[in-house]
């Protein structure tokens, strides 16, 4: 019997086919788990511990400056902030159009381009927002000399916005010869501005820090033709410091910030800013012998009605990556690092419990021996220095049921092998 | 027992059980490949012992004729059914490398690999678990991966009285590992540390092995086939997690040749499997079992001016690991007075039926053959559990 040439070679391209499509395995038997995979893995159990071993307050010591907007703020007795932009580089010359440079003799249609967070703004009504001279030769980060400098005889210019023209991109017209004097005396342009009104008002402009800085626009001649001058701010002091000089460049400035929590208290955000530092003792069995799957520091947050209580604040958890040679809080709170990209949503009026999740702190302690990397975490406010809103939680001082605790959950390690 | 007593004795059978591992065909240390060529697959294994490429009597190797090399790629593809759902898997396997070398007109000498115990899985569990508060509950997704086998290597001598008489000895060394991941996975990465364990399991055991085929005429044929098992020690890094003793195995079979261009064949096996019972963690129960093959082999179409062989057969066996379960017994009175339940855990066993048929195809000359094999095997233990596989296997052999 003689098979025509068709048929072989047809069986030759299936078997080919079906070679070729299985060389890729699929083991995967999940659709017969209901029945065939019972669970391997250990339970999971759950511990509360006192593993505080030091909960405090400490300042945010980043400085002057550093925080990535401006707090223009006027709220009565609560809170008042200014802001300050240092522009201490202005020029001297400018090319018109078709033409040559030439010193500038006139300013004209001088302003400030501040870029407003337009969520957000407090007050719903008009609001004033005034102008002074802050050049000093004093000590210009002190906050009581630069404050001394808002007074009537350094008033540079005032302007007055409706809730309505308060827009993403605000122009605050700022006196053109202030502007002119300063240039042609090679002066520092230094502007304080200050919120008034008869109502309380809080706005928020981005900073350098935080990518859109203020910028100043000014024209040096009538002639429109000729495109208008930009200043950015820029700070010559403190001299030989670029970093701090940089952050100088503008910043905010509490000249009444809201009350402080008590010091038996913990807290966290405000103004001037405050970080809760925490240092546990974790037993080295669960970490090392153990896999933690979840672990949960419990917290009891205290209402703190005095500003914005009905607010939203993200509270993020950090880890501090100081070692032991670091003995103080408040300086191994400023070497920390991100530990999770989710934050915690809380309220500064709400009252009780708080959770604040650490299992990716646990991830990076189960690699450092504690005497290595010890077993601290910050907590600070994602809108460090540029929200006055502060929380408050009960302390290891408190009475047991309010003290701060860890609940860890977690599993032993499966023996892996015969079946 | 007294006869105002009524025994009201139930049995349930409950597949879950810790051992269980996705499929039947994967309980415990893994599925027997079987360590047969494609050509004998195709027979329904009962030309095993008379086949050079296969590996269960090493007598065989000296009826290769020529030097040769041999290896065999041997896909699966599973269906599971269980009352829940079913799932459907392709398994790649390699289960048979040999090489032959005739040494003079008497001697052989052969050195093979074979899959002893195929243990490649995969499964994916989600369940249920409170993680922290006592309202927290969350799924876990728990996912068991295990890859490795356990591995038959044999030095074989065989020697060859003439067509009449064959023997042969084997030396195996029975070597291999699982790597073993287990993944506990969840699903929110800021709350939950998913975690991940491996583990490396080894193995290593000695085993000989004999054999013989006699043919008292041209028509028929005997052999016999023995393996005696030493120890197989199972290793985690330096550790010694357990040991046990690799399974004795004895064959026969018969061929019949009276037809011409056919031939037709028998083979009954036995298997000590329950001698791996020790080498478990958790108590894992194997069976001792039969392992039967009947087959045809006959010369076929012609094809591109070849012959072709065409094959058919069909084989059943018991696998070595059973289908964990649990059962329950109750003594009840006819006033309704119960003794406690009593639970016993134990196994079931697995049995493979196989029908197979094949294709024998010369290339180049004779100098090259290839065989082609399809199985379908059906898997049950008597529970609910069901399983089928289709198994394809190419066999290349080529003398050098």
């Amino acid at each position: 019997m003689k098979l025509s040439s068709i048929l072989p070679r047809l069986a030759i391209s299936a078997a080919l086919f079906v070679s070729i499509s299985s060389c890729s395995e699929n083991l995967d038997s999940s659709g017969a788990c209901d029945v065939l995979c019972p669970s391997i893995g250990g339970s999971v159990q759950t511990v509360t511990i006192d593993a505080v071993v030091l909960d405090t307050t400490v300042q945010s010591l980043s400085g002057l400056g550093t925080e990535p907007a401006l707090l223009l703020a006027n709220r009565g007795d609560s809170l008042d902030t200014r802001v300050v932009i240092r522009f201490d580089s202005l020029p001297a010359k400018f090319v018109p159009k078709n033409d040559t440079s030439q010193d500038i003799k006139s300013v004209d249609s001088a302003y400030i381009l501040l870029r407003l967070d337009t969520l957000d703004i407090k007050g719903a009504d008009v609001v004033t927002i005034e102008a002074y001279d802050v050049d000093t030769t004093a000590n210009d980060t002190s906050t009581a000399d630069v404050l001394a400098l808002f007074r009537p005889d350094r008033f540079i210019s005032s302007q007055t916005y409706a809730r309505s023209q308060l827009t993403d991109s605000l122009k605050y017209y700022i006196d053109n010869a202030t502007v002119l004097s300063k240039l042609q005396n090679g002066q520092h342009l230094r502007v304080g501005l200050r919120a008034t009104g008869t109502s309380s008002s809080q706005l928020v402009f981005f900073s350098v820090e935080g990518g859109q800085s203020p910028v100043m626009f000014f024209r040096a001649t009538p002639d429109t033709a000729t495109a208008p001058l930009t200043v950015t701010p820029f700070s010559k002091t403190p001299a030989n410091e670029s970093i701090v000089a940089q952050h100088l460049s503008d910043y905010t400035i509490i000249a009444k910030g809201p009350p402080e929590a008590p010091p038996s208290v913990l807290s966290v955000g405000g103004l001037p800013p405050r970080r809760i530092y925490v240092h546990f003792d974790i037993p080295s069995k669960i970490i090392d012998s153990s896999t933690v799957v979840r672990a949960t520091l419990l917290l009891n947050q205290i209402p703190n009605n005095s500003l914005d209580p009905r607010d939203t604040i993200r509270v993020v958890p950090q880890v501090v990556l100081a070692g032991p040679a670091v003995t103080d809080p408040s300086k191994a709170a400023q070497i920390i690092a991100n530990i999770s990209a989710d934050t915690l949503k809380i309220t500064a009026g709400h009252g009780g419990n708080v959770d604040v999740e650490l299992a990716n702190a646990f991830n990076l302690w189960r690699t450092q021996k504690p005497d290595t990397l010890p077993r601290a975490i910050v907590l600070k406010s994602a809108v460090e220095g540029t929200s006055p809103i502060e929380m408050r939680f009960s302390s290891s001082e408190d009475i047991s049921a309010l003290r701060p605790r860890l609940r860890i959950s977690y599993t032993t390690r499966v023996p892996l092998g015969l079946p | 027992m007294n006869r105002f007593s009524l025994v009201a004795a139930f049995a349930f059978v409950s597949a879950s059980s810790a051992l269980a591992q996705g499929a039947l065909s994967t309980e415990g240390l893994g599925y027997p490949a079987g360590g047969i060529s494609a050509r004998a697959e195709g027979a329904g294994s009962g030309v095993a012992d008379f086949d050079a490429l296969s590996l269960t009597s090493p007598a065989a190797i000296a009826g290769v004729g020529s030097a040769a090399i041999y290896f065999q790629y041997s896909p699966e593809f599973r269906r599971v059914t269980t009352p829940g759902g079913h799932a459907n898997t392709t398994t790649a396997r390699f289960p048979v490398v040999l090489g032959v070398l005739p040494m003079g007109q008497s001697w052989t000498l052969g050195l093979s690999s074979s899959t002893f115990l195929d243990r490649s899985l995969e499964t994916s569990l989600q369940r249920k678990e409170v993680i922290g508060a006592d309202t927290d509950t969350v799924m876990v997704t728990e996912r068991n991966n295990v890859l490795g086998a356990i591995n038959d290597i044999r030095l074989a001598l065989a020697w060859s009285g003439g067509p009449a008489f064959r023997i042969g000895v084997g030396g195996h060394i029975f070597a291999g590992s699982n790597r073993i991941r287990l993944s506990q996975l969840y699903p929110d990465s800021s709350k939950y540390i998913s975690n991940a364990q491996i583990g490396r399991i080894s193995y290593a055991g000695l085993a000989a092995s004999v054999g013989l085929e006699y043919h008292p005429s041209r028509a028929i044929g005997f052999a016999l086939a023995a393996r005696k098992g030493g120890d197989l020690r199972a290793e985690s890094g330096d550790t010694a997690i357990g040991s046990g003793r690799l399974p004795d195995h004895y064959s026969g079979s018969i061929t019949f040749e009276g037809l011409p261009g056919t031939v037709i064949s028998a083979r009954l096996a036995h298997d000590s499997w329950s001698s791996l019972s020790t080498l478990s963690s958790s108590g894992l129960q194997a069976f001792d079992g039969w392992d039967g093959g009947l087959g045809i082999e006959a010369s076929g179409p012609r094809l591109l001016q070849r012959i072709i062989t065409v094959r058919a057969g069909a084989r059943f066996r018991t696998l070595p690991f059973g289908q964990p379960n649990a059962t329950a017994s109750q003594v009840c009175t006819p006033a309704g007075f119960c003794t406690d339940v009593q639970f016993q855990s134990g196994s079931a066993k697995v049995s493979e039926r196989s029908f197979a048929a094949g294709l024998g195809i010369p290339l180049t000359r004779d100098r090259a053959a290839l065989d082609v094999s399809f199985q379908r095997a059906t898997r049950d233990a008597g529970t609910d559990v069901k399983e089928r596989g289709f198994i394809l296997s190419f066999g290349l052999r080529v003398s050098p």
